[in-house]
């Protein structure tokens, strides 16, 4: 369980986000919307401890991770970001092995090089394993960073839960890839001791996966909650300033539309 | 994966081979040239009962074999440092110098030479070493100090790379008003230091040198695995548990003890941090492990070759090294370039 | 791999490309001397002793038979090994050798060293200097005959300047190569610029720049040095002059000489280092072409 209480993050004066609290329950999908400049990112930093807030307070299981050490916390806790770049010659595998590094220390062990393996299996990016990752295209390398942040958590390493974090990670990829990672997300969320907080940008992915979001504007939070109660019409129309229409599918899916008479 | 481990300890070993080859040819060419029987009696000389040394065994064992020594280790450390910065600044156009180690090491040496001519400082050996390392810890301190974000007391690579250019520049100005101000004999010694030489190669030399390449190479290899992180991005590397700004301090320390301490007694030697790790990470890829050790023993083969055409192109003068470094030097950094490897 | 292979290659036949012959012995006692001063090599060949000279510094220039002799470097670059690669029983200079670490190992291999306590700054230092060179290397008639012949082309100069009425104001510009600058020598300055100032005045001339107080030379930093001084004759040394390819207009651009009455009448002219900058052997005649060159219209 990851909690966060009266949160507060300044830069110089300017607050990014402020006063926010919010839980989120294991084996469930938190997605974190928005418009530009929301929060949402200085807030799933803040939830993975990168930054300190000046007010306020992050709890893992309800203890407080503010004094917790890196190497420690980097034991059950992943980052998944947009793409990276690397200006190194490193192959794939070296790259998904990083995922590793919290896990050893000297030389990767068996248990391992056998994570790798499966994990890479897993993204279907075995057939890259020696290729350069400069020489891949935006949804291989992507594929390869998600390899590498579930390496990090692949295994039950301690009784604590495990977290993950996506800060956008969907920005460079296309539609089929859209998709199919958020599908890979779900489905590895849904194990028992994972809590999974992410930030993206399209609602209807928003609505389609999540299991809860948490709506922000201009650093406060306007909504938390199921996909059906937080998104609708007048909330998105007040806080992105375009007016959608819903769609009501079978599956009972939410659907938003948006025309260029929405503006 | 096999394969490329494979490949790097083949290539780790051919360049023991290479390194130990290169180091025979440069105790045995030079102004004089001596055969392996010279060699083995100049040895010999040194064991109880056995006869005092001739001029040219002297030769052999207080001037060219101490030196031959120093170059493998100053070598050394120019590419470990090369390799080290390369990795901070994740940029693989990067140099030692270029967090003001260098030019701050010349500026303390540059100040001795005017100050102990005027204040008749001793010119023991150890002067003329702390001077340097003394101006290149305070030049890449200020570095570090002034390049801080004033909000978190973090120090962003960009603002470490603006930093030290600024700090380059002023020390070399520094330098400039120094050689200035010098009385024209002052003025020479700055000069010709600030172009390289291994002339000055002695024993004491070699231990204290010995020491810092050593210890700084030990402890960097202790932190390899974190600068392997530190590839993926300051953030990346943070999520995988690396106290960034502590691996930063460490890292920027090494450096500078390592590249102070070796231009203190060679002077000024450029371009063999940069062109190390490149051909490095060409035989076998990025690893920081492989590269720190790769680059040691590389480093420490390119000055020794360099070292030999400093030494036998214009017998029984001498080029200064730094000359030869930058004539090979120069086009690998252009060529590098513009093959627009490097990520700002 | 393939470039794995080629680069091995590459530095193994570099390696072994370097074997070149082995140094023969010398056994015989003959003196062998490595002499890194322009002066005392000048001297030693006007004494008909070269032949004891196995090195030579690269400031070395006259005379021309020096080319013959091997050079070990710049004076304050030397190498260690490289000099007593030449096998030399001693190194004689005139205490401007460095860098100071190599001065300090010829000294711990008891390699002998020497110096002549004679200083050529004038022409009484000159004819000591000479005299007590003859005596080191045994041609003390020699010596006594330069110190003679120094002493008659002098009276001669001297005669043949009179000739001349006029007491030209000269400004003598000279290049450091080591602070890579150009230089204004002052009046009656010692230092560097000591041989300099006696010779315009023995030569009929005038310094027109004052002295800046101990050094000899000043840097060219200000237009006004010169302007100032404005002087009737520009000199530059060989160096400098060559340096700028003898263009007269590259000369003029030089701080605060475009204004002078030197410039205007043209009369700016290169004259040799080892002619104006120090006493020599040949100071004699030298005062004579100083003139030449000064009264030059």
């Amino acid at each position: 369980m990851l909690v966060g209480r009266n949160i507060t993050f300044r830069v110089g004066s300017k607050k990014l986000i402020s006063e926010i609290s919010a839980s989120f329950t294991p084996g469930g999908l938190h997605l974190l919307v928005g418009p530009n400049g929301a929060g949402k990112s200085t807030l799933v930093k803040v939830l993975a401890r990168l930054l300190r807030p000046q007010t306020g307070s992050v709890e893992y299981e309800g203890a407080d991770v503010v004094h917790a050490s890196e190497a420690e916390l980097a034991k059950r806790r992943a980052v998944l970001s947009q793409a990276i770049e690397i200006a190194f010659p490193l192959t794939v595998r070296e790259v998904v092995m990083m995922g590793r590094y919290p896990h050893f220390s000297g030389r990767p062990g068996p248990t391992d090089e056998q994570i790798v393996d499966e994990v890479m299996r897993h993204f279907d990016v075995v057939e890259f394993k020696d290729r350069y990752y400069q020489s891949l295209s935006g949804g291989e390398r992507q594929r390869v960073n998600f390899a590498r942040v579930l390496a990090q958590l692949w295994d039950h390493t301690t009784d604590s839960c495990r977290y993950l974090f996506l800060d956008e990670p969907l920005t460079f990829l296309d539609i089929r890839h859209q998709i199919d990672f958020m599908k890979r997300i779900r489905s590895f969320t849904k194990e028992a001791d994972v809590v999974t907080v992410g930030v993206v940008h399209d609602l209807n992915l928003a609505a389609r996966f999540a299991d809860q979001i948490l709506m922000l504007d201009r650093g406060r939070v306007v909504a938390n909650g199921s996909p059906s109660e937080v998104l609708t019409t007048e909330r998105i129309k007040q806080v992105f300033g375009v007016e959608p229409t819903m769609v009501h599918t079978e599956d009972s899916g939410i659907h938003l539309i948006f025309g260029t008479g929405s503006v | 994966m096999t394969t490329q481990h494979g490949r790097r300890q083949f290539v780790l070993v051919a360049l023991v081979v290479v390194t130990l080859l290169v180091l025979l040819a440069s105790i045995r060419y030079g102004a004089i040239d001596f055969s392996i029987a010279e060699i083995s009696r100049a040895l010999a000389s040194l064991f109880p009962g056995q006869p005092e040394p001739t001029l040219d065994q002297r030769i052999f064992l207080e001037l060219r074999f101490p030196r031959a020594i120093l170059c493998l280790l100053v070598g050394a450390s120019l590419g470990v440092g090369g390799t080290l910065m390369q990795a901070l600044f994740r940029n693989p156009i990067v140099e030692p110098g270029l967090v003001g180690t260098s030019s701050g090491a010349a500026f303390g040496s540059a100040l001795f030479f005017v100050l102990g001519g005027v204040f008749h400082i001793g010119t023991s050996l150890w002067s003329l070493p702390i001077a340097a390392c003394a101006g290149g810890v305070i030049s890449t301190y200020l570095v570090f100090l002034l390049a801080r974000s004033r909000e978190d007391g973090r120090a962003s690579i960009v603002m470490l790379l603006l930093t030290g250019l600024a700090v380059n520049a002023l020390f070399m100005s520094a330098i400039g008003f120094l050689s200035y101000i010098a009385r024209d004999p002052q003025a020479r010694s700055i000069t010709f230091w600030s172009l390289g030489t291994l002339s000055g190669a002695s024993w004491k030399a070699v231990e204290i040198v010995a020491l810092s390449t050593v210890l700084g190479s030990i402890v960097a290899l202790r932190y390899a695995k974190q600068l392997n992180a530190l590839m993926i991005g300051e953030e990346e590397a943070t999520y995988l548990g690396v106290n960034v700004n502590r691996l930063k301090w460490i890292i920027l320390s090494v450096n500078v003890v390592i590249v102070a301490v070796a231009t203190a007694f060679t002077g000024v030697i450029s371009f063999v941090g940069l062109i190390v790790p490149h051909i490095l990470r060409m035989l076998g890829g990025a690893d920081n492990r492989f590269l720190i050790v790769g680059s040691a023993l590389t480093g420490a083969t390119l000055l020794t070759l360099a070292d030999l055409i400093a030494r036998l192109s214009v017998r029984p003068a001498e080029l200064p090294i730094g000359i030869v470094t930058s004539a090979v030097g120069v086009p690998v950094f252009i060529f590098l370039l513009r093959r627009r490897q490097y990520v700002f | 791999m393939k470039r794995l292979i080629i680069f091995f290659t590459c530095v193994v036949l570099l390696g072994a490309s370097c074997a070149r012959f082995h140094n023969a012995p010398t056994e015989s006692k003959d003196a062998r001397y490595v002499v890194i001063s322009p002066i005392y090599n000048e001297v030693i060949w006007a004494l008909g002793a070269q032949n004891t000279v196995v090195g030579i510094d690269l400031s070395t220039t006259y005379p021309p038979e020096v080319k013959n002799v091997q050079t070990v470097g710049y004076h304050r670059a030397l190498s260690a090994e490289g000099i007593l690669s030449l096998h030399p029983t001693a190194i004689i200079h005139d205490n401007n050798i460095g860098p100071p670490q190599v001065v300090q190992q010829l000294q711990q291999l008891n390699i002998s060293m020497k110096q002549f306590s004679a200083k050529n700054d004038s022409f009484d230092g000159t004819k000591a200097l000479i005299r007590e060179m003859g005596a080191y290397f045994h041609k003390e008639s020699r010596a006594e005959e330069l110190c003679n012949t120094l002493d008659t082309q002098r009276t001669a100069s001297l005669e043949k300047v009179k000739q001349f009425t006029d007491h030209p104001r000269v400004a003598v510009i000279h290049f450091g190569r080591a602070s890579n600058v150009y230089l204004v020598v002052g009046k009656g300055s010692g230092g560097d610029g000591g041989g300099v100032s006696q010779m315009i005045e023995l030569a009929g001339g005038e310094m027109a720049v004052e002295n800046t107080g101990g050094r000899g030379m000043q840097r060219m930093e200000s237009p006004e040095i010169i302007a100032k001084a404005n002087p009737d004759v520009i000199l530059l040394t060989d160096y400098g002059y060559d340096r700028l390819g003898g263009s007269t207009d590259q000369i003029k651009a030089l701080p605060g000489v475009a204004t002078s009455n030197a410039a205007r009448d043209n009369r700016i002219f290169r004259i040799e280092e080892n002619v104006l900058n120090y006493f020599g052997p040949r100071s004699g005649e030298n005062i004579a072409k100083v003139a030449e060159i000064i009264h030059k219209k």
